[in-house]
Protein backbone atom coordinates (compact mmCIF):
# COMPACT_ATOMS: atom_id res chain seq x y z
CA UNK A 1 0.00 0.00 0.00
CA UNK A 2 1.68 3.32 -0.47
CA UNK A 3 2.05 5.57 2.13
CA UNK A 4 -0.52 8.66 1.76
CA UNK A 5 1.53 10.89 3.40
CA UNK A 6 4.62 10.44 0.80
CA UNK A 7 1.73 11.23 -2.02
CA UNK A 8 1.06 14.58 -0.73
CA UNK A 9 4.41 14.96 -0.34
CA UNK A 10 4.15 16.30 3.33
CA UNK A 11 5.24 14.48 6.99
CA UNK A 12 3.68 12.35 9.11
CA UNK A 13 3.52 15.38 11.90
CA UNK A 14 2.05 17.82 9.49
CA UNK A 15 -0.52 20.07 10.76
CA UNK A 16 -4.26 19.77 9.21
CA UNK A 17 -3.87 23.12 7.35
CA UNK A 18 -0.87 22.04 5.67
CA UNK A 19 -2.37 18.81 4.15
CA UNK A 20 -4.85 20.50 3.40
CA UNK A 21 -1.95 22.97 1.55
CA UNK A 22 -0.52 20.50 -0.57
CA UNK A 23 -3.93 18.66 -1.28
CA UNK A 24 -4.96 21.84 -2.74
CA UNK A 25 -1.73 22.59 -4.90
CA UNK A 26 -1.23 18.89 -6.08
CA UNK A 27 -5.26 18.38 -6.89
CA UNK A 28 -4.77 22.22 -8.86
CA UNK A 29 -1.46 20.54 -10.61
CA UNK A 30 -3.19 17.11 -12.16
CA UNK A 31 -6.92 17.94 -12.18
CA UNK A 32 -8.18 16.55 -15.50
CA UNK A 33 -9.45 20.08 -16.26
CA UNK A 34 -5.95 21.23 -16.41
CA UNK A 35 -4.41 18.56 -18.48
CA UNK A 36 -6.85 18.52 -20.99
CA UNK A 37 -3.51 19.38 -23.63
CA UNK A 38 -1.43 17.08 -21.82
CA UNK A 39 0.21 14.48 -23.29
CA UNK A 40 0.36 12.57 -20.13
CA UNK A 41 -3.32 12.79 -19.62
CA UNK A 42 -3.79 9.32 -18.43
CA UNK A 43 -1.28 9.06 -16.06
CA UNK A 44 -2.00 12.77 -14.66
CA UNK A 45 -5.74 11.58 -13.59
CA UNK A 46 -4.07 8.47 -12.13
CA UNK A 47 -2.29 10.79 -10.23
CA UNK A 48 -5.18 13.11 -9.37
CA UNK A 49 -6.75 9.47 -8.08
CA UNK A 50 -4.35 8.90 -6.38
CA UNK A 51 -3.82 12.41 -4.47
CA UNK A 52 -7.80 12.29 -3.36
CA UNK A 53 -7.45 8.51 -2.05
CA UNK A 54 -4.27 9.98 -0.08
CA UNK A 55 -6.27 12.78 1.40
CA UNK A 56 -9.22 10.86 2.53
CA UNK A 57 -7.32 8.32 4.11
CA UNK A 58 -5.31 11.00 5.85
CA UNK A 59 -8.37 12.66 6.98
CA UNK A 60 -9.90 9.71 8.38
CA UNK A 61 -6.68 8.03 9.82
CA UNK A 62 -7.19 11.68 11.84
CA UNK A 63 -10.53 11.53 13.05
CA UNK A 64 -10.09 8.48 14.33
CA UNK A 65 -7.47 9.38 16.11
CA UNK A 66 -8.61 12.43 17.75
CA UNK A 67 -11.93 10.83 19.13
CA UNK A 68 -9.78 8.51 20.84
CA UNK A 69 -11.98 5.62 20.98
CA UNK A 70 -10.74 2.25 19.31
CA UNK A 71 -13.89 1.42 18.05
CA UNK A 72 -13.62 4.74 15.52
CA UNK A 73 -17.32 5.35 14.99
CA UNK A 74 -17.05 8.28 12.97
CA UNK A 75 -15.56 7.68 9.40
CA UNK A 76 -15.07 4.81 7.50
CA UNK A 77 -14.10 4.36 4.01
CA UNK A 78 -17.13 5.52 1.58
CA UNK A 79 -19.76 4.07 2.96
CA UNK A 80 -20.40 1.73 -0.18
CA UNK A 81 -22.80 4.38 -1.82
CA UNK A 82 -25.69 3.03 -0.20
CA UNK A 83 -26.18 5.19 3.12
CA UNK A 84 -27.42 8.48 2.00
CA UNK A 85 -25.58 10.60 4.77
CA UNK A 86 -22.44 8.56 4.55
CA UNK A 87 -22.42 7.50 7.99
CA UNK A 88 -19.34 5.89 8.39
CA UNK A 89 -20.02 2.31 9.85
CA UNK A 90 -18.87 1.42 12.99
CA UNK A 91 -15.56 -0.08 12.26
CA UNK A 92 -15.02 -1.82 15.28
CA UNK A 93 -17.95 -3.68 14.96
CA UNK A 94 -16.90 -6.67 13.04
CA UNK A 95 -15.86 -8.18 16.27
CA UNK A 96 -19.68 -8.81 17.69
CA UNK A 97 -18.43 -10.19 21.03
CA UNK A 98 -21.94 -10.15 22.49
CA UNK A 99 -23.01 -12.61 19.74
CA UNK A 100 -21.50 -15.54 21.43
CA UNK A 101 -23.57 -14.93 24.64
CA UNK A 102 -26.15 -15.90 22.65
CA UNK A 103 -26.82 -19.61 23.69
CA UNK A 104 -27.35 -18.67 26.43
CA UNK A 105 -30.75 -17.87 26.80
CA UNK A 106 -31.40 -21.49 26.09
CA UNK A 107 -33.92 -22.12 28.45
CA UNK A 108 -36.56 -20.04 26.40
CA UNK A 109 -39.06 -21.33 24.53
CA UNK A 110 -37.33 -22.88 21.34
CA UNK A 111 -39.72 -21.19 19.15
CA UNK A 112 -39.50 -17.48 20.05
CA UNK A 113 -35.82 -17.52 20.53
CA UNK A 114 -35.30 -18.60 17.19
CA UNK A 115 -37.54 -16.03 15.94
CA UNK A 116 -36.53 -13.15 17.91
CA UNK A 117 -32.35 -14.23 17.91
CA UNK A 118 -32.79 -14.62 14.45
CA UNK A 119 -33.91 -11.03 13.56
CA UNK A 120 -31.19 -10.18 15.78
CA UNK A 121 -28.84 -11.99 13.78
CA UNK A 122 -30.64 -9.74 10.79
CA UNK A 123 -30.20 -6.89 12.23
CA UNK A 124 -26.50 -7.21 12.87
CA UNK A 125 -25.85 -8.53 9.30
CA UNK A 126 -27.88 -5.41 8.26
CA UNK A 127 -25.85 -3.38 10.06
CA UNK A 128 -22.33 -4.92 9.37
CA UNK A 129 -23.02 -3.73 5.91
CA UNK A 130 -24.13 -0.89 6.59
CA UNK A 131 -28.05 -1.15 5.85
CA UNK A 132 -29.14 0.90 8.90
CA UNK A 133 -32.62 1.45 7.72
CA UNK A 134 -32.96 -2.43 7.46
CA UNK A 135 -31.58 -2.89 10.45
CA UNK A 136 -34.23 -0.40 12.21
CA UNK A 137 -37.02 -1.87 10.86
CA UNK A 138 -36.00 -5.43 11.89
CA UNK A 139 -35.23 -4.35 15.09
CA UNK A 140 -38.96 -2.88 15.80
CA UNK A 141 -40.31 -6.47 15.10
CA UNK A 142 -38.52 -8.01 18.13
CA UNK A 143 -40.69 -7.85 21.32
CA UNK A 144 -37.89 -8.33 23.68
CA UNK A 145 -35.85 -6.01 24.29
CA UNK A 146 -32.62 -6.73 26.38
CA UNK A 147 -29.44 -4.53 26.67
CA UNK A 148 -27.94 -6.15 23.15
CA UNK A 149 -31.14 -4.92 21.49
CA UNK A 150 -30.53 -1.29 22.73
CA UNK A 151 -27.22 -1.53 21.68
CA UNK A 152 -28.07 -2.73 17.86
CA UNK A 153 -30.93 -0.27 17.74
CA UNK A 154 -28.01 2.90 19.08
CA UNK A 155 -25.95 1.46 16.13
CA UNK A 156 -28.21 1.14 13.92
CA UNK A 157 -30.10 5.11 14.75
CA UNK A 158 -26.49 6.95 14.61
CA UNK A 159 -26.31 4.87 10.96
CA UNK A 160 -29.48 6.43 10.40
CA UNK A 161 -28.44 10.15 11.28
CA UNK A 162 -30.55 10.31 14.66
CA UNK A 163 -27.49 10.69 16.98
CA UNK A 164 -29.87 11.69 20.16
CA UNK A 165 -32.44 8.44 20.00
CA UNK A 166 -28.65 6.80 19.30
CA UNK A 167 -27.07 8.37 22.50
CA UNK A 168 -30.39 7.08 24.70
CA UNK A 169 -30.39 3.79 23.67
CA UNK A 170 -26.69 3.60 24.06
CA UNK A 171 -26.61 4.57 27.61
CA UNK A 172 -29.81 2.59 28.09
CA UNK A 173 -27.84 -0.73 26.92
CA UNK A 174 -25.13 0.03 29.05
CA UNK A 175 -27.24 0.69 32.28
CA UNK A 176 -28.54 -2.39 31.90
CA UNK A 177 -25.42 -4.25 31.69
CA UNK A 178 -23.28 -2.23 33.15
CA UNK A 179 -20.23 -4.50 33.08
CA UNK A 180 -20.11 -4.60 29.09
CA UNK A 181 -17.57 -2.51 27.93
CA UNK A 182 -19.01 -2.25 24.23
CA UNK A 183 -21.80 -0.84 25.21
CA UNK A 184 -19.69 1.39 27.28
CA UNK A 185 -17.55 2.47 24.65
CA UNK A 186 -20.21 3.23 22.49
CA UNK A 187 -21.59 5.58 25.03
CA UNK A 188 -18.06 7.31 24.75
CA UNK A 189 -17.82 7.27 20.89
CA UNK A 190 -21.52 8.80 21.15
CA UNK A 191 -20.55 11.20 23.25
CA UNK A 192 -17.26 12.19 21.99
CA UNK A 193 -18.24 14.70 19.29
CA UNK A 194 -19.58 16.64 21.99
CA UNK A 195 -16.62 17.26 24.11
CA UNK A 196 -14.21 17.56 21.01
CA UNK A 197 -16.81 20.50 19.93
CA UNK A 198 -16.40 22.42 22.89
CA UNK A 199 -13.35 21.79 23.04
CA UNK A 200 -12.57 23.80 19.83
CA UNK A 201 -15.24 26.45 20.63
CA UNK A 202 -13.13 28.80 22.99
CA UNK A 203 -10.81 31.02 20.65
CA UNK A 204 -13.82 31.93 18.75
CA UNK A 205 -16.53 32.57 21.30
CA UNK A 206 -14.44 34.92 23.41
CA UNK A 207 -15.01 35.89 26.75
CA UNK A 208 -18.01 36.76 27.00
CA UNK A 209 -19.43 33.79 24.68
CA UNK A 210 -21.22 30.88 27.01
CA UNK A 211 -20.09 32.52 30.32
CA UNK A 212 -23.30 33.91 31.83
CA UNK A 213 -24.54 36.92 31.91
CA UNK A 214 -21.94 38.97 34.39
CA UNK A 215 -18.61 38.31 32.14
CA UNK A 216 -21.34 39.37 29.32
CA UNK A 217 -22.04 42.66 30.83
CA UNK A 218 -18.48 43.64 31.86
CA UNK A 219 -17.48 42.69 27.71
CA UNK A 220 -19.95 45.16 26.87
CA UNK A 221 -18.84 47.32 29.03
CA UNK A 222 -15.04 46.71 27.92
CA UNK A 223 -16.49 47.25 24.15
CA UNK A 224 -18.07 50.72 24.68
CA UNK A 225 -15.19 52.20 26.25
CA UNK A 226 -12.62 50.70 23.65
CA UNK A 227 -14.87 52.57 21.22
CA UNK A 228 -14.37 55.85 22.99
CA UNK A 229 -10.62 55.35 22.56
CA UNK A 230 -10.83 53.66 19.74
CA UNK A 231 -8.08 51.05 20.72
CA UNK A 232 -7.93 47.20 22.22
CA UNK A 233 -8.74 46.68 25.25
CA UNK A 234 -7.25 44.10 27.98
CA UNK A 235 -9.70 41.88 29.80
CA UNK A 236 -8.64 41.57 33.53
CA UNK A 237 -8.23 37.52 33.20
CA UNK A 238 -5.53 38.25 30.53
CA UNK A 239 -7.32 38.33 27.41
CA UNK A 240 -7.92 40.98 24.44
CA UNK A 241 -10.49 42.29 23.08
CA UNK A 242 -10.82 44.31 19.94
CA UNK A 243 -13.62 46.41 18.04
CA UNK B 1 -35.55 32.64 6.70
CA UNK B 2 -34.45 31.64 9.87
CA UNK B 3 -31.27 33.65 10.75
CA UNK B 4 -29.94 31.18 12.91
CA UNK B 5 -26.49 30.75 10.92
CA UNK B 6 -24.94 34.26 11.73
CA UNK B 7 -20.98 34.97 12.59
CA UNK B 8 -20.33 35.89 16.29
CA UNK B 9 -19.21 39.01 15.26
CA UNK B 10 -16.83 40.38 18.21
CA UNK B 11 -14.52 37.25 17.67
CA UNK B 12 -14.20 38.24 14.13
CA UNK B 13 -11.40 40.25 12.63
CA UNK B 14 -11.70 43.46 10.92
CA UNK B 15 -11.13 42.28 7.41
CA UNK B 16 -13.10 38.63 8.21
CA UNK B 17 -16.34 40.36 8.80
CA UNK B 18 -15.59 42.80 5.49
CA UNK B 19 -15.79 39.60 3.65
CA UNK B 20 -18.18 37.80 5.11
CA UNK B 21 -20.34 41.16 4.59
CA UNK B 22 -19.74 40.95 1.06
CA UNK B 23 -20.82 37.51 0.57
CA UNK B 24 -23.64 38.74 2.09
CA UNK B 25 -24.01 41.91 -0.37
CA UNK B 26 -23.21 39.04 -3.05
CA UNK B 27 -26.11 36.83 -1.75
CA UNK B 28 -28.62 39.69 -2.11
CA UNK B 29 -27.61 41.19 -5.46
CA UNK B 30 -27.75 37.93 -6.97
CA UNK B 31 -31.65 37.67 -5.42
CA UNK B 32 -32.06 40.83 -7.19
CA UNK B 33 -31.24 40.11 -10.24
CA UNK B 34 -32.26 36.99 -10.71
CA UNK B 35 -35.48 37.43 -8.80
CA UNK B 36 -36.68 41.28 -8.28
CA UNK B 37 -37.56 42.65 -5.26
CA UNK B 38 -39.36 39.94 -4.01
CA UNK B 39 -36.64 37.53 -4.46
CA UNK B 40 -34.54 40.14 -2.32
CA UNK B 41 -37.05 40.25 0.38
CA UNK B 42 -36.24 36.40 0.98
CA UNK B 43 -32.54 37.29 2.32
CA UNK B 44 -31.36 35.61 4.92
CA UNK B 45 -27.65 34.72 6.56
CA UNK B 46 -28.03 31.44 6.68
CA UNK B 47 -27.75 30.84 2.69
CA UNK B 48 -24.62 33.19 3.38
CA UNK B 49 -22.76 30.50 5.04
CA UNK B 50 -23.89 27.80 2.14
CA UNK B 51 -22.68 30.29 -0.61
CA UNK B 52 -19.08 30.49 1.49
CA UNK B 53 -18.75 26.80 2.30
CA UNK B 54 -18.85 26.25 -1.59
CA UNK B 55 -16.98 29.19 -2.53
CA UNK B 56 -13.87 27.90 0.48
CA UNK B 57 -14.41 24.42 -0.66
CA UNK B 58 -14.43 24.81 -4.88
CA UNK B 59 -12.44 28.31 -5.22
CA UNK B 60 -14.37 29.51 -7.74
CA UNK B 61 -13.56 32.84 -9.99
CA UNK B 62 -15.23 35.13 -7.53
CA UNK B 63 -16.20 38.64 -9.19
CA UNK B 64 -15.36 41.80 -6.67
CA UNK B 65 -16.44 44.89 -6.81
CA UNK B 66 -17.68 47.94 -4.61
CA UNK B 67 -21.57 49.10 -4.77
CA UNK B 68 -24.05 51.42 -3.53
CA UNK B 69 -27.31 49.95 -2.75
CA UNK B 70 -30.57 50.74 -1.13
CA UNK B 71 -29.83 49.64 2.62
CA UNK B 72 -26.61 51.62 2.59
CA UNK B 73 -27.04 54.83 0.37
CA UNK B 74 -24.61 56.52 1.47
CA UNK B 75 -21.13 54.73 1.07
CA UNK B 76 -19.79 52.20 -0.97
CA UNK B 77 -19.59 48.72 -0.03
CA UNK B 78 -17.60 45.61 -1.42
CA UNK B 79 -19.70 43.05 -2.92
CA UNK B 80 -18.38 39.04 -3.60
CA UNK B 81 -19.85 37.24 -6.44
CA UNK B 82 -19.55 33.55 -8.24
CA UNK B 83 -21.70 30.59 -9.29
CA UNK B 84 -22.11 30.12 -5.37
CA UNK B 85 -23.91 33.08 -4.37
CA UNK B 86 -25.95 32.67 -7.39
CA UNK B 87 -26.81 29.08 -6.56
CA UNK B 88 -27.18 30.39 -2.70
CA UNK B 89 -29.86 32.52 -3.87
CA UNK B 90 -31.71 30.13 -5.99
CA UNK B 91 -31.93 27.86 -2.84
CA UNK B 92 -32.90 30.87 -0.48
CA UNK B 93 -35.80 31.27 -2.67
CA UNK B 94 -36.78 27.55 -3.34
CA UNK B 95 -36.43 27.48 0.89
CA UNK B 96 -38.87 30.52 1.31
CA UNK B 97 -41.79 29.62 -0.92
CA UNK B 98 -41.68 26.43 1.00
CA UNK B 99 -41.48 27.94 4.41
CA UNK B 100 -44.07 29.92 3.19
CA UNK B 101 -46.49 27.40 2.15
CA UNK B 102 -45.73 25.47 5.23
CA UNK B 103 -46.22 28.31 7.62
CA UNK B 104 -49.54 28.98 5.68
CA UNK B 105 -50.81 25.25 5.80
CA UNK B 106 -49.64 25.47 9.77
CA UNK B 107 -51.16 28.50 10.83
CA UNK B 108 -52.70 29.75 8.01
CA UNK B 109 -51.31 33.40 8.07
CA UNK B 110 -52.84 35.39 5.23
CA UNK B 111 -49.59 37.29 4.55
CA UNK B 112 -47.24 33.88 4.05
CA UNK B 113 -49.72 32.92 1.77
CA UNK B 114 -49.27 36.09 0.01
CA UNK B 115 -45.80 36.07 0.35
CA UNK B 116 -45.89 32.24 -1.31
CA UNK B 117 -48.06 33.25 -4.03
CA UNK B 118 -45.99 35.81 -5.69
CA UNK B 119 -42.91 33.58 -5.06
CA UNK B 120 -44.49 30.82 -6.88
CA UNK B 121 -43.97 31.75 -10.37
CA UNK B 122 -39.77 31.60 -9.67
CA UNK B 123 -39.94 28.60 -7.54
CA UNK B 124 -42.10 27.03 -10.50
CA UNK B 125 -38.20 28.13 -12.48
CA UNK B 126 -35.82 26.84 -10.03
CA UNK B 127 -37.63 23.48 -9.46
CA UNK B 128 -36.91 22.37 -13.17
CA UNK B 129 -33.52 23.72 -12.73
CA UNK B 130 -33.11 21.41 -9.42
CA UNK B 131 -35.78 18.56 -9.67
CA UNK B 132 -34.36 15.91 -7.36
CA UNK B 133 -33.98 19.24 -4.64
CA UNK B 134 -37.55 20.77 -5.38
CA UNK B 135 -38.85 17.05 -5.10
CA UNK B 136 -37.42 16.40 -2.17
CA UNK B 137 -38.03 19.30 -0.44
CA UNK B 138 -41.59 18.84 -1.64
CA UNK B 139 -41.46 15.34 -0.47
CA UNK B 140 -40.31 16.07 2.73
CA UNK B 141 -42.15 19.25 4.21
CA UNK B 142 -45.50 17.17 3.53
CA UNK B 143 -44.01 14.51 5.36
CA UNK B 144 -42.76 17.03 8.22
CA UNK B 145 -46.47 18.48 7.81
CA UNK B 146 -47.87 14.94 8.70
CA UNK B 147 -46.00 14.17 11.43
CA UNK B 148 -46.31 16.81 13.07
CA UNK B 149 -49.74 16.74 13.32
CA UNK B 150 -50.14 13.43 14.59
CA UNK B 151 -47.35 14.08 16.86
CA UNK B 152 -45.85 11.21 19.16
CA UNK B 153 -42.55 10.71 16.80
CA UNK B 154 -39.26 11.12 18.22
CA UNK B 155 -37.34 14.34 17.80
CA UNK B 156 -34.53 12.75 15.27
CA UNK B 157 -37.83 11.95 13.25
CA UNK B 158 -38.95 15.42 12.78
CA UNK B 159 -35.81 17.17 12.55
CA UNK B 160 -34.50 14.48 10.25
CA UNK B 161 -36.95 15.36 7.70
CA UNK B 162 -35.94 18.67 7.76
CA UNK B 163 -32.12 17.83 7.87
CA UNK B 164 -32.36 15.70 4.93
CA UNK B 165 -33.90 19.01 2.81
CA UNK B 166 -30.97 20.54 4.28
CA UNK B 167 -28.93 17.89 3.14
CA UNK B 168 -29.80 18.21 -0.68
CA UNK B 169 -29.22 21.44 -0.36
CA UNK B 170 -25.39 21.40 0.44
CA UNK B 171 -24.29 19.08 -1.90
CA UNK B 172 -23.86 21.51 -5.30
CA UNK B 173 -22.44 18.65 -7.41
CA UNK B 174 -21.99 15.12 -7.12
CA UNK B 175 -18.37 14.57 -6.80
CA UNK B 176 -16.41 13.58 -3.87
CA UNK B 177 -17.19 15.83 -1.72
CA UNK B 178 -21.16 15.47 -1.54
CA UNK B 179 -21.29 12.66 1.06
CA UNK B 180 -19.66 15.52 3.32
CA UNK B 181 -21.80 18.29 2.15
CA UNK B 182 -24.86 16.14 2.64
CA UNK B 183 -23.84 15.61 6.30
CA UNK B 184 -22.76 18.94 7.06
CA UNK B 185 -26.19 20.46 5.59
CA UNK B 186 -28.24 17.31 7.18
CA UNK B 187 -27.02 18.16 10.80
CA UNK B 188 -27.40 21.89 9.76
CA UNK B 189 -30.97 21.19 9.28
CA UNK B 190 -31.65 19.28 12.47
CA UNK B 191 -29.76 21.83 14.18
CA UNK B 192 -31.79 24.90 12.32
CA UNK B 193 -34.80 22.66 12.92
CA UNK B 194 -34.23 22.61 16.73
CA UNK B 195 -33.28 26.18 17.27
CA UNK B 196 -36.37 26.95 15.98
CA UNK B 197 -38.82 24.64 17.95
CA UNK B 198 -36.35 26.01 21.61
CA UNK B 199 -37.32 29.51 20.06
CA UNK B 200 -40.48 29.06 19.35
CA UNK B 201 -41.67 26.87 22.09
CA UNK B 202 -44.11 28.74 24.25
CA UNK B 203 -46.21 30.13 20.58
CA UNK B 204 -46.28 26.46 19.78
CA UNK B 205 -47.78 25.03 23.85
CA UNK B 206 -49.78 28.31 23.28
CA UNK B 207 -51.33 27.79 19.89
CA UNK B 208 -51.30 23.47 20.44
CA UNK B 209 -48.52 23.41 17.61
CA UNK B 210 -46.68 20.52 17.78
CA UNK B 211 -43.10 20.70 19.07
CA UNK B 212 -40.41 18.04 19.61
CA UNK B 213 -39.55 19.89 23.02
CA UNK B 214 -42.95 20.70 24.64
CA UNK B 215 -43.16 16.89 26.65
CA UNK B 216 -40.01 18.36 28.12
CA UNK B 217 -40.17 21.97 28.57
CA UNK B 218 -41.27 22.40 32.54
CA UNK B 219 -38.98 19.63 33.72
CA UNK B 220 -35.93 20.15 35.39
CA UNK B 221 -33.05 20.01 33.38
CA UNK B 222 -34.42 20.83 30.50
CA UNK B 223 -32.33 23.90 29.57
CA UNK B 224 -29.23 21.46 29.51
CA UNK B 225 -30.71 18.92 27.69
CA UNK B 226 -31.62 21.00 24.63
CA UNK B 227 -27.84 22.55 24.96
CA UNK B 228 -26.79 19.07 24.74
CA UNK B 229 -29.01 18.30 21.69
CA UNK B 230 -27.77 21.47 20.10
CA UNK B 231 -24.11 20.56 21.02
CA UNK B 232 -24.79 17.06 19.17
CA UNK B 233 -25.76 18.45 16.28
CA UNK B 234 -22.70 20.63 15.66
CA UNK B 235 -20.60 18.62 16.67
CA UNK B 236 -21.31 15.93 13.87
CA UNK B 237 -21.29 19.52 11.34
CA UNK B 238 -18.08 20.69 12.26
CA UNK B 239 -16.69 17.27 12.71
CA UNK B 240 -16.75 16.64 8.97
CA UNK B 241 -16.49 20.57 7.87
CA UNK B 242 -13.16 19.77 9.12
CA UNK B 243 -12.01 16.97 7.22
CA UNK B 244 -13.10 18.89 3.75
CA UNK B 245 -9.82 20.69 2.34
CA UNK B 246 -11.48 24.27 3.00
CA UNK B 247 -8.25 26.80 3.54
CA UNK B 248 -10.15 30.00 1.76
CA UNK B 249 -12.64 31.54 4.51
CA UNK B 250 -11.76 29.33 6.98
CA UNK B 251 -11.61 31.18 9.97
CA UNK B 252 -14.76 32.72 9.28
CA UNK B 253 -16.39 29.36 8.77
CA UNK B 254 -15.23 28.18 11.77
CA UNK B 255 -16.28 31.28 13.94
CA UNK B 256 -19.59 30.57 12.22
CA UNK B 257 -19.55 27.06 13.29
CA UNK B 258 -18.16 26.92 16.73
CA UNK B 259 -19.88 30.27 17.92
CA UNK B 260 -22.18 32.25 15.47
CA UNK B 261 -24.72 29.64 15.44
CA UNK B 262 -24.97 29.77 19.24
CA UNK B 263 -25.63 33.65 18.92
CA UNK B 264 -29.80 33.33 18.77
CA UNK B 265 -29.62 30.39 21.49
CA UNK B 266 -27.71 32.69 23.78
CA UNK B 267 -29.92 35.17 23.23
CA UNK B 268 -32.85 33.08 23.81
CA UNK B 269 -31.85 31.30 26.60
CA UNK B 270 -31.03 34.43 28.15
CA UNK B 271 -34.52 35.76 27.51
CA UNK B 272 -36.19 32.60 29.67
CA UNK B 273 -33.91 32.81 32.26
CA UNK B 274 -35.20 36.34 33.64
CA UNK B 275 -38.74 35.32 32.63
CA UNK B 276 -38.37 32.73 34.84
CA UNK B 277 -36.52 35.28 37.46
CA UNK B 278 -39.41 37.69 37.31
CA UNK B 279 -42.10 34.57 37.70
CA UNK B 280 -39.84 34.05 40.68
CA UNK B 281 -39.66 37.49 42.21
CA UNK B 282 -43.54 37.20 41.26
CA UNK B 283 -44.61 34.63 43.06
CA UNK B 284 -42.56 35.63 46.07
CA UNK B 285 -44.06 38.93 46.29
CA UNK B 286 -47.43 37.49 46.05
CA UNK B 287 -45.97 35.34 49.32
CA UNK B 288 -45.04 38.05 50.84
CA UNK B 289 -48.58 39.68 50.40
CA UNK B 290 -49.94 36.64 52.03
CA UNK B 291 -47.90 37.35 55.35
CA UNK B 292 -49.51 40.77 56.02
CA UNK B 293 -51.74 39.13 58.36
CA UNK B 294 -49.57 36.94 60.64
CA UNK B 295 -52.23 36.10 62.95
CA UNK B 296 -54.54 34.26 61.20
CA UNK B 297 -51.85 33.33 58.84
CA UNK B 298 -50.82 31.17 61.62
CA UNK B 299 -53.70 29.16 62.12
CA UNK B 300 -53.70 28.45 58.40
CA UNK B 301 -50.25 27.31 58.43
CA UNK B 302 -50.66 24.85 61.10
CA UNK B 303 -53.89 23.79 59.13
CA UNK B 304 -51.74 23.39 55.80
CA UNK B 305 -48.95 21.39 57.47
CA UNK B 306 -51.48 19.29 59.01
CA UNK B 307 -53.13 18.86 55.75
CA UNK B 308 -49.64 18.42 54.17
CA UNK B 309 -48.80 15.41 56.88
CA UNK B 310 -52.08 14.07 55.62
CA UNK B 311 -51.41 14.16 52.13
CA UNK B 312 -47.95 12.74 53.11
CA UNK B 313 -49.58 9.79 54.63
CA UNK B 314 -51.22 8.92 52.12
CA UNK B 315 -48.34 9.31 49.37
CA UNK B 316 -46.53 6.69 51.50
CA UNK B 317 -49.16 4.61 50.85
CA UNK B 318 -49.63 5.64 47.63
CA UNK B 319 -45.96 4.63 46.57
CA UNK B 320 -46.24 1.88 48.34
CA UNK B 321 -49.26 0.53 46.04
CA UNK B 322 -46.98 1.94 43.04
CA UNK B 323 -43.93 -0.05 44.01
CA UNK B 324 -46.18 -3.27 44.44
CA UNK B 325 -47.41 -2.89 41.20
CA UNK B 326 -44.11 -2.04 39.31
CA UNK B 327 -42.65 -5.75 41.08
CA UNK B 328 -45.75 -7.34 39.72
CA UNK B 329 -45.15 -5.25 36.50
CA UNK B 330 -41.09 -6.65 36.59
CA UNK B 331 -42.46 -10.21 37.09
CA UNK B 332 -44.62 -10.71 34.37
CA UNK B 333 -41.76 -9.83 32.20
CA UNK B 334 -43.88 -6.56 30.47
CA UNK B 335 -40.59 -4.75 30.66
CA UNK B 336 -37.34 -5.67 30.49
CA UNK B 337 -35.74 -3.48 33.36
CA UNK B 338 -36.37 -6.75 35.52
CA UNK B 339 -33.52 -9.31 34.70
CA UNK B 340 -33.40 -11.79 31.99
CA UNK B 341 -33.36 -14.81 34.34
CA UNK B 342 -36.81 -13.66 36.06
CA UNK B 343 -38.22 -12.72 32.41
CA UNK B 344 -37.44 -16.22 31.08
CA UNK B 345 -38.51 -18.26 34.00
CA UNK B 346 -42.07 -16.15 33.73
CA UNK B 347 -42.54 -16.42 30.36
CA UNK B 348 -42.26 -20.45 30.27
CA UNK B 349 -44.56 -20.52 32.57
CA UNK B 350 -47.21 -18.25 30.84
CA UNK B 351 -49.30 -20.42 27.69
CA UNK B 352 -48.17 -18.61 25.00
CA UNK B 353 -50.89 -18.67 22.03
Amino acid sequence: MIDPYGVLGVSRSASDDDIKKAYRKLSRQYHPDANVNNPNKAQAEEKFKQIQQAYRQIMQERERGASGSSGSYYGQEDAEGYDPFGFGGFGGFGGFGGFGGYAGNANRRAAEEDEDSLHLKAAANYINGGHYKEALNVLGTISERGAQWYYYSAIANAGCGNNVQALQYAKQAASMEPGNSAYQRLVQQLESGGSWYTGRQSPYMGMGGMQGNLCNRICLSYLLCSCCSGGCCYMPYGGMYCC
Amino acid sequence: MFGYIVVNKPELKFREFGVYQSYYCGLCRALKEKYGRFGQMTLSYDMTFLAMLLTGLYEPETSESTVRCITHPFEKHPVCMNVFTEYAADVNVLLSYYKCEDDWLDEHKAGKYLFASLLRKKNHRIAKEYPAKACKMAENLSRLHEVEKNGGVTLDETAGLFGEIMAELFVYKEDEWADSLRRIGFFFGKFIYLMDAYDDIEADIKKKCYNPFAPRFKEEGFEEEVKLVLTMMMAECSREFEKLPILLHAEILRNILYAGVWTKYEAVHARRMKEKEKAAENAEAARGAENGEPATDMRNEEAAEGTKNGELASDMRNKEAVTGVSDAASLTGTKDAGGKEENTERQDGVPKL
